[in-house]
């Protein structure tokens, strides 16, 4: 539920939408919700100071608890 | 790409009218969006929640309540404490607006009529510190408070016939009531 509750939060707000990706890594401390949009929509999911980020991370802490890690990963054109 | 996008209305009417509906027509058109935006979140989270849309002065309004009487406590989680996660969601939720029109949304997001309470409280500080203004005939200084904050303040202010200003920087910025 978690993954997909925040790729729908993240393609809500980007330009393309196809190109979200979550992916969830189990580690023993937790777990990582990777997520990787199209570079041109990096700035827009960190937002100014780190808003954006923060946002989602603080709706997906309140929906998963706070065992679980948000990281955007920067793709940057590998793919 | 950009499903739910609409046209923009051709204004050949005559200006005033064509306005008026265009800025009201927009406005749904947020809360619309908005409302998707969300209750799709519902579903994937299995919350149950129902989701009112309306326009309030200038702006959107949405809201999420519980469907039943005293339902609202499962939707408490996305309140969080001190509305810290309602704030990141009415975030999220205008940068999806804007995405879909284009244009910045100062769409206000309330659930579980967290805000609502709020602004009942705020309203009753309000009045209360304009009362003391007017009995002392000295100004009051409140509190720090978020810009939503001060304003239910100056307007409860403003009701109860003072004026009032804001003194300080964000975020430690407040109001101070001035005795008439």
């Amino acid at each position: 539920m978690l993954e997909e509750a925040l790729e729908h939060l993240v393609k809500g707000i980007v330009e393309n939408p196809d190109e979200v990706q979550v992916r969830s890594r189990e580690l023993r401390r937790g777990r990582i919700l990777e997520v990787r949009v199209h570079p041109e929509d990096l700035g827009k999911v960190i937002g100014r100071g780190g808003r954006t980020a923060r946002a989602l991370r603080t709706v997906v802490t309140a929906l998963g608890g706070r065992s679980v890690r948000v990281d955007l990963v920067d793709v940057d054109g590998v793919r | 790409m950009t499903e739910g996008t609409v046209a923009p209305v051709p204004s050949d009417e005559p200006k005033s009218a064509a306005t008026v509906t265009d800025v009201l027509g927009h406005l749904e058109q947020e809360g619309e969006i908005a409302a998707d935006y969300l209750e799709a979140l519902l579903d994937i989270a299995d919350l149950d929640g129902d989701i009112d849309m309306d326009v309030e002065g200038d702006r959107a309004s949405v809201s999420i309540i519980g469907e039943a009487p005293g339902a609202d406590r499962s939707l408490l989680r996305l309140v969080g404490q001190d509305g810290e996660v309602l704030e990141a969601l009415q975030e999220l939720t205008r940068l999806a607006v804007h995405r879909e029109t284009g244009e910045r949304s100062r769409l206000m997001l309330d659930i579980a009529g967290f805000r609502a309470r709020k602004r009942a409280e705020l309203a009753e500080l309000g009045a209360q510190a304009a009362k003391e203004a007017k009995e002392s005939g000295t100004p009051v200084k409140l509190r720090a408070m978020t810009p939503f904050e001060r304003k239910v303040v100056h307007d409860a202010v403003a009701a109860a016939g003072l004026r009032s200003e804001s003194e300080g920087e964000e975020p430690q910025r407040r109001v101070v009531v001035l005795p008439a």
